[in-house]
């Protein structure tokens, strides 16, 4: 199962619309990483409005992503993240504090784009 | 029931009835120090054992019923259950007492005829509790609900900007709730800035400290902000005297300057508005 990843001018956009397993979050980081070295993006949004469920790995997964894009020169924006996943990883710790976070798909756009400028 | 203690329980109405009332006041004098009006246990007497009596008479359900009735007007009233326990004990101890003397056949064991009496007693008695204490868990359930609604609303003061009121103390069951409504509040406000105002808390310790970043750190990871406003000087003198780190965390003092700093994250900002030209003029 593979996660497809959308062009959008220099953004990349990521809607996460299945179960994410260790396999698939795996796949996913190979996939962005090699598609922002392709396209030289500089702005990623990752929307997971349908993902209900995050476990540590994943959540292990996505922070190493977000970093490793940023290494990249590539900014990430996590977007729509469910209440009941937000409790969830603070339940467990997982505070993502590094990463930067929007509602939906359009203040995350928003967001993107001021940090770029700032 | 066995149809000779019937028999006996009707036949001898009259003298039952007259040693249970004097039991009864001897129990509202003894028990209850005669706080209850007089005229109120006279006609609940009257019923009482009206009731008891159709209790015998009639069938299960219909007699099941009536006591339901009964004790449902007396739960409103406020009449308490023990009057009830004890009135049933005193009819109990009659009954037994003068009873089992006259029906002395052979066949008829003594024991036998305790035994009834006292399950018939016994079924009244347990219908009159679980009435009791099905209105009392009803009552109680009300209250839980009314007190969730007020514990935690998240409101909407314009558009991006919400602000949650704290009243009150915060127990770990509370927080939780807290951080419920606060995330399901933002996806469907579609909050930026969460205000949360916590004026009307009294006391401000490590856990309640704890609850409230964590609620912070859930806020963000949705995609909204939060500050907290609202801090007394007490509460200031507590948080640092008992070392709890909020620096990562934006404060204010009051809801008006918080409101102002959310503005302020949106773009926005409040402005006193000229008054036309035509008043100048």
């Amino acid at each position: 199962m593979r996660i497809p990843i959308l062009k959008l001018s220099h953004y990349l956009l990521i809607s996460v619309q299945v179960d994410l397993d260790d396999q698939t979050a795996l796949q996913f980081q190979e996939d962005l990483l090699s598609k922002i070295h392709e396209e030289g993006s500089t702005g990623v949004v990752i929307d997971l409005t349908s993902v209900d469920m995050i476990d540590s790995f994943i959540a292990k997964v996505l922070g190493d992503v977000v970093e490793m894009s940023n290494l990249m020169g590539a900014k990430v924006v996590l977007t729509g993240i469910q209440p009941a996943v937000a409790i969830t990883l603070i339940d467990m710790g997982i505070m993502l504090e590094e990463v930067p976070t929007a509602l939906d798909l359009e203040q995350g756009l928003e967001k993107l784009q001021q940090e770029l400028e700032g | 029931m066995h149809s000779s203690v019937v028999q006996a329980i009707n036949d001898h109405q009259e003298q039952l009835v007259s040693n249970w009332k004097k039991e009864m006041a001897r129990v509202q004098e003894e028990y209850f120090k005669n706080s209850l009006p007089d005229d109120l246990v006279f006609t609940n007497n009257e019923e009482f054992i009206d009731v008891l009596y159709s209790s015998v008479r009639l069938e299960r359900s219909e007699a099941e019923g009536k006591i339901k009735h009964f004790a449902e007007r007396l739960i409103q009233t406020d009449w308490p259950l023990s009057y009830f326990t004890q009135g049933m004990q005193a009819f109990r101890r009659i009954v037994t007492a003068y009873i089992v003397p006259y029906i002395n056949n052979a066949e008829e064991d003594s024991m036998n005829l305790i035994v009834e009496v006292e399950e018939w007693v016994d079924a009244i008695v347990n219908q009159l509790v679980d009435d009791y204490s099905d209105s009392w868990v009803k009552t109680l359930e009300l209250q839980q609900m009314a007190l969730n609604e007020l514990s935690a609303p998240l409101i909407p003061v314009f558009e991006k900007v919400s602000v949650m009121p704290l009243i009150g103390a915060i127990d770990t069951e509370r927080a939780k709730l807290i951080m419920e409504n606060l995330l399901d509040g933002i996806i469907q406000h579609r909050s930026q800035v969460v205000l949360i105002d916590i004026t009307g808390v009294p006391v401000v310790d490590t856990m309640v400290a704890n609850h409230i970043i964590q609620a912070s750190k859930a806020v963000r990871l949705v995609g909204a902000e939060c500050i907290l406003v609202g801090i007394r000087p007490e509460i200031a003198q507590t948080i640092v005297n008992l070392g709890i780190d909020l620096s990562t965390f934006p404060t204010k003092s009051s809801l008006r300057k918080g409101i102002e700093s959310a503005l302020e994250l949106t773009q926005r900002k409040m402005v006193r508005i000229e008054h036309g030209a035509e008043w100048r003029a």
